[in-house]
């Protein structure tokens, strides 16, 4: 009913604009331009647009679409926002971004905008994001879309073979081992994660230390003296040394695990929300009802861990609509458009009661264990360097899994230059 | 001078005030385009300025930039790569570029052919090229490996080997480079006169000596001015191995001029960035100067 009077409102609103001629008319049409990256599904924050356009003539939303890596999107961004560029009003980030757009502010504080609501509003999202999101007391940006690493496995392989899904990494040696030989063809390769020097192979990095039972910084101070901090570089070189992962991880980004996984080319990956759905619907997937859906494997079972994703819409503070701009972040920031991307996408909602919706879980029933995965998921260091931190990270894994650093090497090249920036 | 300088009539002070007019947007266009940003790299270059830390302000900080700079091993890594693209790319490409123009100044019937395998390259965008030789080399689906295979032998790690990599980009470097440096040494061959070859041909000279003692040395101010402009634009080599690795694996495949895209434009460190920019166009100039230097000591006789 309300809706209905809004609507007639906006509708009367709009022909008094006409009424008064071209130059209200001009006014009384904003257009607000969202910035996206091309890997989180642009084609559904246009259907998501289109709603909200129907129900606010009054706006018109454009989609600008990015790299298709998240560095690779901060890059663009970078040179953008460095110049106080007010084209874009909302821009789509990773969770590892808020610190640092806080810092730099880039980010327009929403604060004022939710004014008594904030705390309310905050609330209701996972405590992951909500954490991740209010940076210094200031909410920097709204969850659009959750995310974590799981482990993506060809379930009509492992059952022909009779092997359950592994939940330590041993076991997904020997599973990969006995199915890969057993199948004997040369395409199918045992398990990849992201190795190209990209925003992802520092999760490569993080999540077997955090398996291990430790993270990069303990009380704000750099921790990699221990023995643990080694332990990354020893799961990865022994799934080498076995051959379960592919002579090539080094050059593989995040989404060409997807790619081979749909060509059905792999038979374990580790990876994000979004391939379930492309994996299932994409025309050229190979492996539509033949994948299944796990949390990652630990050193021992009960001890896994993962790496915290997702997307936040930040209002950009060189918008020149901020206030219509905000009205559009809480739409997309709302628990019916987790839904919609839920279903559309099998983007991870952001809201712990969408995971129980009936539709969501017809669309994906791997999502009735993935809340819990979400809620242990770890973050990567918090810092206003993070592009710096990342760096350091992803270069040093990328040049251990190609082979030219040792892992002991890696590591002190890791800590020398990091401790730079966490004195 | 002054001796020859008269009074200015009316007339040709107007005229003065008008030909300095005229020059006023050219000037004022350069000094935007040229002076000022030089100006205010430089002057960036002795003050801290990292955009992620707003709140360290713009505090000037001497020659501190530069210090870091030369403590920085990774600066120095990339500047050893490339000195290393310069020294196999800029002769690779003149090498390769010369046979380009020789085949393309041969009488061909139908020369649309060559001379269009000539400029193709050259339009191409770099980052293209450095796509394009990515996906040759890639470890599944690349032509590369494909190749390999055919022969029966185990794919390679072009792009994930050190040495491996340099050499796929170099490849693309020289592939993408030499229709510039042909096109150039065309141009020179087509001045060289018909009637010295035939001359050398009724002196019972052979094809190769003909090359020698002709071509070559005719050709000198071109190769030189090929020389010149492929360094330039090797000191700068950026598109390429950007697009190919991205400086991996780890970073052994980044240049000077990523590393400082990477310290400006990713870690928005400004100050740093300058410096090394500074740098940089420190080392050009030297190196231009060179060349300069040695062309006109020897403006090309023999």
């Amino acid at each position: 009913m309300t809706q209905f009077i809004t609507r007639r409102l906006a509708g009367l609103g709009l022909a008094a604009a006409l009424a008064a001629g071209s130059i209200s008319l001009a006014h009384a049409q904003t257009t607000l331009r969202v910035f996206t990256g091309g890997q989180q599904r642009p084609d559904v924050m246009r259907k998501i647009l289109d709603v909200y356009q129907q129900r606010n003539p009054n706006v018109k939303a454009e989609v600008e679409i990015g790299g298709a890596t998240s560095e690779q999107q901060q890059q663009y961004l970078n040179t953008v926002l460095a110049s106080k560029d007010s084209a874009l009003d909302l821009i789509l980030i990773d969770v590892i971004r808020p610190a640092q757009w806080a810092a730099a502010q880039w980010a327009e504080p929403l604060d004022a905008y939710l004014g008594a609501e904030k705390d309310a509003v905050m609330a209701r999202y996972l405590p992951a994001y909500r954490a991740a999101n209010i940076v210094g007391g200031k909410v920097i940006a709204l969850p659009y879309f959750a995310d974590a690493q799981f482990l993506y496995y060809r379930k009509d392989l492992l059952e022909k073979h009779g092997v359950q899904p592994p939940k330590t990494w041993d076991e997904l040696k020997a599973a990969s081992m006995k199915i890969t030989s057993a199948e004997g063809q040369p395409n199918l390769r045992g398990f990849e994660t992201a190795g190209a020097p990209i925003e992802g192979t520092v999760c490569t990095y993080l999540v077997p230390m955090w398996g291990a039972g430790e993270d990069l910084l303990k009380d704000g101070k750099l921790n990699l003296s221990g023995d643990v901090a080694k332990k990354p570089f020893q799961l990865w070189a022994d799934l080498k040394a076995a051959n379960v992962t592919p002579p090539n991880l080094a050059e593989i980004p995040t989404d060409r695990i997807r790619q081979n996984f749909q060509a059905g080319n792999l038979l374990f990956g580790m990876t994000w929300g979004y391939v379930w759905n492309r994996s299932q619907n994409d025309a050229d997937s190979t492996v539509k009802g033949k994948v299944g859906v796990v949390p990652l494997p630990g050193f021992t079972a009960d001890k896994a861990s993962t790496c915290i994703g997702g997307w936040q819409i930040a209002v950009s503070s060189f918008s020149k609509n901020k206030a219509e701009a905000v009205k559009l972040a809480r739409f997309l920031s709302s628990p019916e458009v987790s839904k919609m991307q839920a279903i559309a996408a099998s983007h991870l909602p952001v809201f712990a009661e969408v995971y129980n919706d009936t539709e969501v879980l017809a669309a994906n029933p791997w999502f009735a264990q993935a809340l819990p995965v979400v809620q242990a998921a770890k973050a990567r260091p918090i810092s206003a360097r993070y592009t710096e931190v990342s760096e350091i990270i992803r270069t040093n894994m990328n040049a251990f899994l190609a082979g030219t650093k040792t892992g002991d090497q890696a590591l002190t090249d890791m800590q020398t230059r990091l401790s730079t920036i966490f004195r | 001078m002054s001796a020859i300088r008269h009074q200015l009539t009316p007339l040709e002070k107007s005229e003065r005030k008008l030909g300095f007019f005229m020059l006023a947007p050219a000037f004022l266009l350069l000094f935007a385009v040229v002076v000022y940003p030089i100006a205010e790299l430089i002057r960036n270059s002795f003050h801290f300025n990292h955009l992620a830390q707003p709140w360290m302000g713009n505090p000037f900080i001497g020659f501190e930039n530069y210090a870091r700079a030369l403590g920085d091993d990774r600066f120095h890594e990339a500047v050893w790569h490339t000195v290393l693209y310069i020294l196999v790319t800029v002769p690779g490409a003149v090498v390769v570029g010369l046979g380009l123009a020789l085949l393309a100044n041969k009488p061909f019937t139908i020369k649309w052919p060559v001379r269009l395998g000539l400029l193709l390259p050259w339009a191409l965008p770099l980052v293209f090229a450095g796509l394009i030789f990515r996906w040759f080399f890639e470890y599944n689906q690349g032509i590369a490996n494909a190749i390999l295979r055919g022969l029966g032998m185990q794919p390679w790690n072009w792009l994930t080997d050190p040495n491996l990599a340099f050499f796929a980009i170099c490849l693309a470097i020289i592939w993408k480079s030499s229709s510039f440096v042909a096109l150039v040494l065309l141009a020179g061959l087509q001045t060289i006169p018909k009637s010295f070859y035939e001359a050398a041909e009724v002196d019972g000279a052979s094809k190769w000596q003909q090359f020698i003692e002709i071509t070559l040395p005719m050709l000198r101010p071109a190769i030189f001015v090929a020389l010149i402009f492929r360094t330039i634009t090797a000191i700068q080599t950026f598109d390429i191995p950007y697009a190919m690795t991205n400086g991996g694996p780890g970073n052994s495949t980044e240049t000077l001029a990523m590393y400082i895209h990477k310290t400006s434009v990713d870690f928005l460190d400004m100050g740093y960035g300058s410096a090394l920019a500074v740098l940089m166009f420190i080392v050009s100039a030297i190196i231009t100067s060179g060349y300069l230097k040695y062309t006109r000591r020897d403006p090309g006789r023999h």
